[in-house]
């Protein structure tokens, strides 16, 4: 990245040169690789709905095949049932989303630590996780039966669309949480003191403030209907065992399944990226076109509501139930589920053991599959931290050509796709005989796992990290040049301190999602080498829900420990001076 | 030795589109001079100042610093090899540096010792009166601390040339006034050669040992702050300095020297003017009247008009009134006493102060604002004082 900064800041200059001839250069290879990465396979693999014979020779040129099949029978069924949850999970999320930001941001509510770092928390655990913790817990033969609490009655309701709804209800949090959270915060006193002065009553002046919060949830619903479109971890799960179909295990299971259907897949995979694009557009589109800016320098403070009397145990028990059902009853579930061997029988404290952990290190259930998605993770998380930080240094540059305007396009549409289209993509695409006649044949191998882990994480945190790089001001590195510092100083000195921890979060991130991701995993793992995720699932699928559930406590506990150990790390090692930027940044945000 | 630390020669520079930001701009500055470029928003001082840095490239001409070629068409000497300082808008203090380490980071690409660093940078802060708070962040600093710190980081390097972007300029008007004097004798007393921006006319007139004006993108005249306030180039440099209002009329008869007669159009009036360019009788002009220029007296004379008061506003020393002359307004009319609204008053314009141009050349078209009038009185002082 110090690239950047190797001559002068002169983007808009139209005067040819040496210096942005080479920055061209390295703009246009990281633009390649964006569209090598993500853009081509993804594309040729969509031609497959309109074009089969790119995929069977001897099938029509153009044919709609595949759109017949994608909109009829179980497809299109699938494709209803993820329409139907998503809606429902986007409304729970933001529900509970705009509670939580509202007690946490607007009240003087104890834990809001805590709280925060219980939303982290979900971000990071996967579906899936949170799916096998309900099950363990309720099924027939599950921990609750064991303990003689009858569960049965919940477990049939569960055991489809209502399961799923909370799933990715309680998934979604995060997203509406810190997406309305910042409007929360925004909304200064002066506003509601307007609002109380002109309309009168609270009633009225809350029914005056409530439009300013539209954009909000509104990003906030089109968030988590999105991310639920895409999910692919409680559809592979749950959904799938529940006879309840969802678009993406129908993508799945249309290229995992013989006679293969590439043509279907990708007409699915049309309709996944249009219905997770088309509310995330009508999002900007709405938040574009009035102006609902609350942010500014003569903002004051909005004073805090002091909880008392029932407001305050309403709020508490709501905080309690939220994240008692978010959090605590998955884990429950896996946890206890881990320290079990067998199944039935009553539960007591002998029958607790911890022979399924001593299982995940030793030859039965081999510890390399932690290890293994270690690599990977850490790969990934450092290539994309990378990449990604040069490609937010690029979009937030004034002046932008064409081009780069072009590559925020792909980058902000690419946030919408989902990992089991990339992944379907990269099968697709990378199985070509001509990556064989170039010596490049890395299908069935680690490395396109890899690439593809990195393909999908980079427009995310590439999105993550353009709000701090943008906010450092370009005087910053130019009064260090101007002072004597060759541009890759110039960066450490004045840029590395203000995104630093911006970084630092992607690269934990990036590494915890990887850590635990499913559907690339499940699409591209190379034979003999299991990523967490599918080792995971794979014992779950062969009834050694111990093994599975210790797996997933020791992926979890691996991830908060890698997140915590290298969080206090940064801490300890960075000078005085960033600890001033820190304490400083401490009051407006939240984070790792 | 060359005593030329600065020359800047025939440079264009221009950004999409086409935009001309720099139009062919030459100026020289002298080792120890302090020169102003003055002009208002884009007429491209900013950008002249970031082409010295090295922030920003051009297209043609060329920069010479010292007897260093540092830029010309397809060369540009990178920032951190042209030992320039500079004083940015916003300061641009590292806040996780404390104020000594920002000061004495401007030193590590001298020849000091490490270790000679920090008592150097200390010296430099305690003759900015900071050395208390030496070990304080820049968010710890109040805005006018800020700046002396930055002040301090640019002074502080036997820098060939100090650069300063509109730094009073997120000040208030009192810390303002205080800074400028601290800069003002701070960079004489180091022998520092600088080049200071400012769209500020009063701030310009107090440093400058020589003052350009710039209109959007061309440097229009260099000189003296006399110079530029007694003889201005152009009815634009006239109205940028400060006017206190415009009459149009006609050259009944050139007087001695550059005097001439100029009938006022719609009254019967006169007044004596300095002729700007080469008006005659009969051309038309118009008169750019400077503010201290005007004195209400209590008979006609020579060159008197007479003028309805249509505002009068209590400045203290004195009060400033609004005339109606004709259709002309005349502002900042400065008496001891108070001539209250609808009063009928004669008035006296000094020759000198009445700056006749020609109409046919263009007056420039740049309308001179409230804040331009405000500061006229001031600045007619200083010079005519």
């Amino acid at each position: 990245m110090a690239l950047l900064l190797d001559r002068p800041n002169d983007l808009e200059s139209k005067v040819p040169s040496r210096f942005n001839l080479k920055k061209l250069n390295l703009s246009t290879l990281v633009g390649l690789v964006v569209v090598v990465l993500i853009v081509v396979p993804v594309i040729y693999f969509l031609a497959l709905a309109f074009f089969p014979r790119l995929s069977t020779p001897g099938a029509p040129i153009f044919s709609l095949t595949g759109i017949k099949y994608a909109f009829a029978g179980d497809a299109l069924r699938g494709l209803l049932d993820s329409l139907g949850v998503s809606i429902a999970a986007g409304a729970i999320a933001t529900s509970i989303g705009l509670s939580l930001s509202w007690i946490t941001k607007r009240t003087n509510v104890r834990f809001k630590r805590l709280i925060s770092a219980s939303v982290w928390f979900l971000l990071l655990v996967p579906t899936y996780l949170t799916t096998a913790g309900w099950q363990r817990l309720l099924e027939p033969g599950g921990i609750l039966v064991r303990l003689h609490i009858g569960s049965l009655a919940l477990f049939h309701p569960f055991f489809g669309p209502l399961g799923v709804i909370v799933v990715l209800g309680f998934s979604g949090i995060p997203f509406a949480y810190l997406t309305i959270g910042a409007t929360v915060e925004n909304l200064g006193a002066e506003l509601e003191d307007a609002a109380r002065v002109h309309a009168g009553s609270r009633l009225k002046s809350i029914l005056i403030i409530a439009p300013i919060f539209m954009p909000a949830i509104i990003s906030s619903f089109a968030i988590v209907f999105a991310e639920s479109m895409s999910d692919f971890g409680v559809a592979y799960s749950l959904a799938s065992g529940a006879h309840f179909p969802m678009a993406t295990y129908s993508l799945y299971t249309a290229i995992d399944s013989i006679p293969l259907n590439f043509s279907g897949a990708a007409a699915i995979s049309w309709i996944l990226i249009l219905s997770a694009l088309v509310p995330l557009v009508i999002q900007r589109k709405l938040t574009k076109s009035k102006s609902y800016a609350i942010a500014g320098g003569r903002r004051r403070r909005a004073t805090m509501v002091k909880l008392e009397g029932k407001a305050k145990v309403g709020v508490y028990t709501f905080l309690a139930v939220v994240f008692f059902l978010a959090i605590l009853v998955p884990l429950i579930g896996i946890l206890t589920s881990s320290l079990l061997v067998g199944f039935g029988g009553s539960i007591s404290l002998s029958s607790l053991t911890l022979s399924n952990y001593t299982r995940v290190f030793s030859s039965t259930l081999s510890g390399s599959p932690l290890w293994y998605s270690s690599l990977m993770s850490l790969l990934t998380a450092t290539v994309t931290v990378a990449v990604g930080g040069y490609l937010a240094t690029v979009l937030v540059k004034k002046g932008a050509s064409w081009g780069v305007r072009a590559l925020d396009f792909v980058l902000l549409g690419s946030v919408a796709l989902p990992g089991i289209v990339l992944g379907a993509g990269y099968i697709f695409s990378y199985n070509q005989p001509i990556f064989d006649h170039l010596g490049f044949a890395i299908y069935g191998t680690s490395k396109l796992l890899l690439l593809g882990y990195v393909a999908s994480a980079i427009p995310g945190a590439s999105r993550l990290l353009v709000g701090p790089i943008s906010q450092v001001q370009s005087n910053m590195a130019m009064a260090s040049r101007v002072y004597g510092s060759n541009p890759s100083r110039a960066w450490r000195h004045a840029v590395l301190p203000f995104v630093a921890r911006a970084l630092l979060s992607a690269w934990l991130l990036t590494f915890a999602k990887t850590l635990l991701e499913l559907p690339m995993s499940q699409l591209l793992y190379p034979p003999g080498l299991y990523p967490l995720s599918v080792a995971i699932n794979r014992l779950v699928a062969g009834y050694d829900y111990g093994g599975g559930s210790a797996m997933s406590i020791v992926a979890l506990l691996y991830a908060l420990v890698i997140v915590g150990v290298v969080s206090l790390i940064y801490r300890l090692v960075i000078p005085k001076g960033w600890k001033a930027l820190l304490n400083v940044d401490a009051s407006k945000n939240e984070g790792f | 030795m060359s005593q030329i630390a600065l020359t800047y020669s025939g440079v264009t520079k221009s950004y999409v589109k086409r935009r001309v930001v720099i139009d062919d701009v030459s100026f020289e500055v002298v080792k120890g001079e302090l020169l102003v470029l003055l002009g208002p928003s884009g007429s491209g001082k900013t950008t002249i100042l970031r082409t010295i840095a090295g922030i920003e490239k051009i297209e043609k001409g060329q920069i010479f610093i010292g007897e260093t070629k540092v830029c010309h068409d397809n060369f540009a000497l990178p920032p951190e090899e042209r030992k320039v300082s500079m004083v940015f808008q916003d300061y641009a203090l590292w806040p996780h540096m404390t104020a000594l380490e920002n000061v004495a980071f401007a030193l590590r690409r001298g020849s000091d010792q490490k270790k000679d660093r920090s008592p150097k940078a200390l010296v430099m802060l305690t003759k900015v009166g900071l050395s208390p708070k030496a070990n304080r962040y820049p968010s710890e600093l109040s805005g006018g601390e800020q700046q002396r710190v930055a002040l301090a980081r640019a002074l502080v390097g036997d820098s060939a040339l100090v650069l300063f972007d509109e730094p009073l300029s997120n000040l208030d008007v009192d810390l303002r006034e205080r800074l400028r004097v601290e800069i003002a004798s701070l960079v004489r007393e180091s022998g520092a050669t600088a080049v200071y921006i400012t769209h500020d006319q009063g701030e310009a007139f107090a440093l400058a040992d020589r003052i350009g004006v710039l209109c959007e993108g061309k440097l229009v005249q260099i000189g003296s702050p006399e110079d530029i306030y007694l003889r201005p180039a152009t009815p634009f440099v006239a109205r940028f300095t400060g006017v206190s209002g415009e009459i149009a009329g006609i050259v009944r008869s050139r007087l001695g020297g550059d005097l001439v007669e100029v009938m006022i159009d719609g009254s019967n009036g006169a007044i004596i003017a300095t002729a700007m360019d080469s008006a005659d009788a009969g051309d038309r002009v118009t008169v750019l009247v400077r503010p201290g220029s005007i004195k209400v007296v209590e008979d006609h004379g020579d060159g008197s008009i007479g003028g309805t008061v249509v505002d009068v506003a209590y400045r203290g020393k004195s009060y400033d009134h609004a005339l109606l002359h004709g259709t002309f307004h005349l502002h900042g009319v400065s008496s001891h006493r108070r001539y209250e609204r609808g009063t009928s008053v004669i008035v006296t314009i000094d020759p000198a102060g009445a700056l006749a141009y020609m109409s046919e050349k263009g007056t420039g078209g740049h309308e001179p604002s409230v804040s331009h009038l405000a500061f006229t009185s001031e600045v007619s002082e200083e010079v005519n004082g």
